[in-house]
């Protein structure tokens, strides 16, 4: 985080609008944070120098944040103002795109918006009442019990807490709460086991939790207006006279600094605190946490970076792969099998068999699934998005089709094989077909999904799945994330479970189009192979 | 310091730069273990029981339940 070293007045001047971005002249080279107000409201803020990129001599210059682009369009007054001092740096009347009307960043419901230190559009707390900001308070109360219940001691923690200490109040260009807790454990493994069991006690007492990573989950709560409101649970650890807390602090910390817990106070309301909140805030935001920065960047080192990663991360994969999704509309009727499921139906008739169960992982809406249970056989649809399959899985339950549709983790040994252990108990011969799943996924998802297969296929199964083929000429990785797989090493990674290929077809196919959605949009050729793989 | 021992520096300073980067990702692969046993662990520990004791009729229920608890979303 950068600082003024020195308080002569910031020297901004001669600002021009674009619909571009902003370039003023700079005539010292002040690096301070600078609000962007578009008719006397902030919507965003930058550090002058470190955010900004020199232009002609004496100017910078700095873009507009992608997520404002669809508002820019019409008039407003702009303003830059300095954030610590208020002092007003520039004034200008800017005409965007081509709009007549006042530019307004607001959501749908016509509530205003801004941008976070992520650069993220959001409800920010500057702009709620506090009749808004009640329910809010009232879910953190919520969580910390639920949490002492649970068996940790958890405190305010990141943006909360330093609202709390420095302005005993929410900040008003932040947009959630966060908790933090300090494991016991010192090793990371057992912490990781108190998460999970957090997490257990949590959905017992009837909590919708989403989880991060080993050490980190959101708790959803549905508030009394409705909303779905989440917050954020970070775990730590104290180890070697240091703190690591999930997911940007690695510092020298001492266990007294911790516990016992403390009270800070936030919106007129007492929570738990660290016993000493202000060491913490300065192990997350370095020596200068009492001066605001609405446009603060996490400069967590690499070391504690590592450390995080490899201790706690990986169990979301998945989070970064975007599907497209298919149109209800296009689900509503005339559901048919895709080219591969095809494929399979005429080997499994050509070798004579019956399958007794039908498993599609990464299912994505779901079709192939209802189609075979359409024929009544028990059938399962697993995904990570269960958005992507609600429409086809709604119909299957309504016509009482014996199809089950699943949520799972591909990337989490812990949702993959207690299903596996959970449909290896249904009836046999068993198939499993995966669409374009181990060329979406990472390389411990890939094992998870082999070991699901060769576990529900031991015994006469048959596991079918469909990739992308690396070729000499398309090595690329499409936009929609598939990455084209070395089957050579596929196979071998197959046969060292245990597998054996006893199909392989290499095809050159068009995407299957909006009812199964895969590699629509994809820029290289689709160069597929298709293999069938036994486990006696 | 001649040339030869120059360009001798030159090539144990690169050798040691890789070796530091293979140390680090050796390191990386052990912390690695710590999410992929406490998984395990998990897993075992929730459900062998059931199993072991031969409870045929609570382990659909317990496989489902610890199903649920890893982080299903409400329908």
């Amino acid at each position: 985080m950068g600082a003024r070293t020195d308080r002569a007045p910031v020297a901004l001047d001669a600002l021009t609008v674009t619909d571009e971005g902003l370039s003023f002249t700079l005539r010292r080279e002040h690096d301070v944070v600078v609000d962007v107000l578009l008719d006397g409201r902030r919507i965003w803020s930058f550090w002058s120098v470190r955010d900004t990129e020199p232009a002609r001599p004496g100017r910078r210059w700095v873009a507009w944040p992608p997520p404002l682009h669809r508002f820019l369009d019409g008039t407003t007054t702009l303003q830059l103002v300095e954030h610590v001092t208020g002092e007003v740096l520039a004034t200008t009347e800017a005409v965007l795109g081509g709009g007549t009307g006042r530019i307004a960043v607001v959501d749908k419901d016509g509530r205003p918006l801004g941008l976070d230190k992520s650069l993220t559009l959001s409800r920010l707390f500057d702009s709620r009442d506090a009749e808004q900001v009640a329910p809010l308070l009232d879910s953190i109360e919520t969580v910390v019990s639920a949490l002492q219940q649970a068996g940790v001691e958890p405190f305010l923690a990141y943006g909360s807490l330093l609202g709390a200490v420095r302005e005993g109040g929410l900040i008003g260009h932040d947009s959630d709460a966060d908790l933090g807790y300090v494991s016991g454990w010192s090793e990371p493994v057992d912490a990781i086991l108190e998460s999970f069991r957090l997490q257990r006690r949590l959905v017992e007492m009837g909590y919708w939790v989403v989880r991060y990573s080993g050490m980190a989950f959101r708790v959803n709560l549905r508030e009394a207006d409705g909303a779905l409101r989440g917050l954020d649970v970070f775990g730590g650890i104290l180890r070697d006279g240091h703190l690591y807390l999930m997911g940007e602090v690695g510092a020298p910390f001492s266990a007294d600094w911790v516990r016992p817990p403390g009270e800070v106070t936030l919106e007129g309301r007492v929570y738990p605190g660290p016993a000493e909140p202000e060491r913490l805030l300065e192990a997350t935001y370095g020596p200068h946490w009492r001066t605001p920065d609405p446009a603060f960047k996490f400069e967590t080192s690499e070391a504690t970076r590592r450390r995080l990663d490899g201790w706690f991360r990986g169990t979301r994969g998945g989070r970064a792969l975007h599907w497209d999704k298919a149109q209800p509309a296009v689900l509503r009727k005339g559901l048919g099998p895709s080219a591969f499921l095809r494929w399979i139906r005429r080997l499994e008739r050509e070798d004579h068999r019956q399958i007794g169960t039908y498993v599609d992982l990464g299912c994505g809406a779901g079709v192939d699934t209802f189609t075979m249970a359409r024929q009544g056989i028990p059938s399962w649809g697993l995904d990570f998005r269960p958005s992507h399959f609600k429409v086809v899985a709604h119909r299957a339950v309504r016509r009482e089709l014996p199809a089950t549709y699943r949520w799972t983790n591909f990337n989490e040994l812990r949702s993959v094989l207690p299903t596996g252990a959970e449909i290896a108990r249904s009836p046999a011969p068993r198939v499993v077909t995966a669409r374009h799943l181990v060329d979406a996924v990472d390389g411990t998802a890939r094992d998870l999904v082999l070991r699901f297969a060769a576990m529900v296929c031991r015994g006469g199964g048959r596991f079918y799945l469909q990739t992308l083929r690396a070729t000499e000429t398309d090595p690329v990785t499409g936009e929609d994330n598939l990455r084209p797989v070395d089957i050579a090493e596929l196979v071998t990674d197959i046969e060292a479970r245990g597998g054996r290929i006893v199909h392989r077809q290499d095809v050159v196919e068009p995407p299957a189009g909006p009812k199964h959605v895969d590699v629509t949009g994809r820029a290289g050729s689709n160069e597929l192979t298709r293999l069938g793989v036994a486990w006696d | 310091m001649g040339l030869r021992d120059s360009a001798e520096r030159v090539r144990r300073l690169a050798e040691l730069e890789e070796r530091v980067a293979e140390l680090e990702a050796e390191v990386q692969e052990c912390r690695q273990v710590n999410l992929r046993l406490a998984e395990l662990t998990d897993v075992v520990t929730e459900l062998l029981l059931p199993v072991a004791q031969r409870d045929e009729g609570r382990i659909d229920e317990v496989l489902r339940r610890y199903h649920d608890s890893v982080g299903v979303p409400p329908s």
